[in-house]
């Protein structure tokens, strides 16, 4: 599975008073089997972006290639890009409308033209990776369900699609911290499964955490793309778009201007307890 | 998906007519709409044409914008045109060919409603493209207000009506994120026969309405917060008030009306 997008861009209501553009000449290759994030500013053009992924936006100008055909060719089944790329939005919980867990988690998989049975065996399934049991909520209104719980019922009905790449918008805006820990779990876990994420997000702890590459949006361009490491050693560049840095760097930076020799590529928590761990071991070292 | 709505929608520009007062710029489509309905013959079309010609440019709205108005209602003015042509008697025969008899007087009167239609939906469109929408309720309220006296609730009225244009924004916006949800989960809102694609509306529609009925009970609750108890004693951020260009406008839409009576 190849995902580009070549020289994408898109203005919002063309030829209009409210014409604006949103992204501008951005090409991006999404490599299969990696967990990209989409970093930027509120209003950067992130979500929009992310719409191009599998055609829900048609680009003003630039093409978005699936497995090198572009997806808004003639002829091309739409349906065919949505089952490849499964789109989660921003809230997806806003979205559900059926009757019943099973029924709502099973939309997508009856879209696809499913037998009732596979469809079933999906919704199992999908629940399942979701860390929800069928038995329990199958039969329940999705209305019924707590916050949290209504946030991974809409996220199975992406993951029922079973799609290869699957793009998130947000994924854990508005939950408590209990609720961000468990989702992102399961996103990790379905990346190591072999799907391909592409998760815009805010958090950068997340990114950190969680991505083998970044991609840094910027009044709609596309500014910096490489690993976590490569993207939060730019502080500066980064505090100047108005974004922050996971934690563990700004602990780095403010010990580097203590004079403690911290070393500069560390973003991740475990590696900051391993590298301070080894400063505290020679500073023993040397006190004896 | 769903941003080719035109009527009620407005176009910020600062031209004459905007800077009308709204309470005016009603009074004048109420005016324009008699002089459209006295106007009995095509000569007596020819000044209120100008008349909506001049307003347009008064407004500075690109033409085209007018004319995309227009579609939505291309159905119903073709339906109204053949209608009259075919169902009216008349006397005067122009064409013949086959079964189909084309004459003089239905043509004439088959026109006179096409275009009073026209004029009508471009008339209103002008108020409504020069005016925001709380700028316009808030006239109406006014023009209403002396109508308390029979305990008409004026001030509720127009506070529903505000908070319904203040939404259908929002609205809109909720409908497309919904429906490219949706679709993202392979949904088909466009292909199938009327009942498939009536069914296929209800992934939009319901979450549409949950969302709506969550929005209302947050807003109530937030008014509430903020005091708000009704119109009773509550005075106004900005005071209407007319000027010279809004007497002048009067006077020539009276000019209008008394000038289609008498032809």
């Amino acid at each position: 599975m190849q995902l580009i997008l070549e020289h994408v861009t898109h203005t919002y209501q063309p030829g209009s008073p409210f014409q604006s553009r949103a992204i501008e000449d951005v090409n991006l290759e999404v490599h299969e089997g990696e967990f990209l994030a989409l970093i930027g500013h509120t209003g950067s053009g992130k979500s929009t972006l992310a719409q191009h992924f599998n055609g829900l936006l048609k680009p003003t100008s630039g093409r978005v290639l699936l497995d090198g055909r572009d997806i808004h060719e003639k002829g091309y089944d739409k349906k065919e890009v949505r089952r490849n790329i499964g789109l989660v939005f921003q809230y997806p919980e806003h979205q559900l409308f059926d009757e019943t867990v099973e029924k709502d988690v099973g939309f997508g998989p009856r879209n696809l033209g499913l037998s009732p049975e596979e469809v079933k065996e999906r919704v199992q399934e999908a629940l399942l990776k979701v860390g929800m049991r069928y038995e329990d909520v199958a039969a329940k209104s999705p209305f019924e369900l707590s916050g949290g719980q209504m946030r991974r019922v809409a996220l199975a009905g992406v993951i029922a699609m079973r799609p290869k790449v699957l793009v998130l918008d947000e994924p854990i805006a508005g939950l408590d911290p209990l609720g961000r820990e468990e989702l992102m779990g399961m996103i990790k876990q379905l990346h190591l499964d072999g799907t391909t994420v592409v998760m815009v997000s805010h958090s950068m702890d997340d990114v950190a955490r969680y991505a083998t590459r970044a991609a840094v949006m910027d009044h709609g361009k596309l500014v910096m793309t490489g690993t976590p490491e490569e993207i939060f050693m730019q502080q500066e560049k980064l505090v100047k778009m108005g974004l922050d840095v996971p934690q563990v760097c700004r602990l780095g930076a403010m010990l580097r201007e203590n004079g403690i020799p911290f070393p500069e590529n560390i973003y991740r928590e475990e590696q900051a307890l391993e590298a301070l761990r080894s400063l505290l071991g020679k500073e023993d070292k040397d006190a004896q | 998906m769903l941003n080719n709505i035109t009527l009620g929608q407005y176009y910020p520009a600062n031209s004459t007519v905007h800077r009308m007062d709204p309470r005016m710029k009603i009074v004048l489509l109420v005016g324009f709409i008699v002089a459209v309905f006295m106007a009995k013959t095509l000569w007596a079309f020819i000044p209120v044409v100008a008349f909506v010609f001049a307003a347009a440019r008064l407004s500075s709205l690109p033409p085209m914008l007018l004319i995309k108005g227009l579609k939505p209602l291309r159905i119903i003015l073709i339906l109204t045109f053949v209608m009259n042509l075919f169902f009216l008697q008349g006397e005067t025969v122009l064409l013949e060919l086959g079964f189909i008899t084309i004459k003089k007087e239905p043509l004439l009167t088959a026109i006179l409603y096409a275009v009073r239609l026209m004029l009508l939906v471009m008339g209103s469109s002008i108020l409504t493209l020069t005016t925001a929408p709380v700028t316009l309720t808030d006239g109406l309220e006014r023009l209403l207000s002396p109508l308390r006296v029979i305990k008409f609730p004026a001030h509720e009225m127009a506070m529903m009506m505000t908070i319904a244009l203040r939404f259908i924004p929002t609205l809109l916006e909720e409908a497309d994120k919904i429906m490219k949800a949706q679709t993202a989960r392979g949904a088909d809102f466009e292909s199938g026969n009327l009942l498939k694609r009536a069914k296929a509306m209800i992934p939009l529609l319901v979450p549409l309405f949950v969302s709506a009925f969550r929005r209302a009970g947050d807003l109530a609750m937030a008014m509430e917060a903020r005091c708000y108890h009704g119109g009773e004693g509550r005075t106004r951020l900005h005071v209407l008030k007319m000027h010279r260009r809004d007497y002048l406008a009067l006077v020539i839409t009276c000019a209008l009306i008394a000038l289609v009576a008498v032809i």
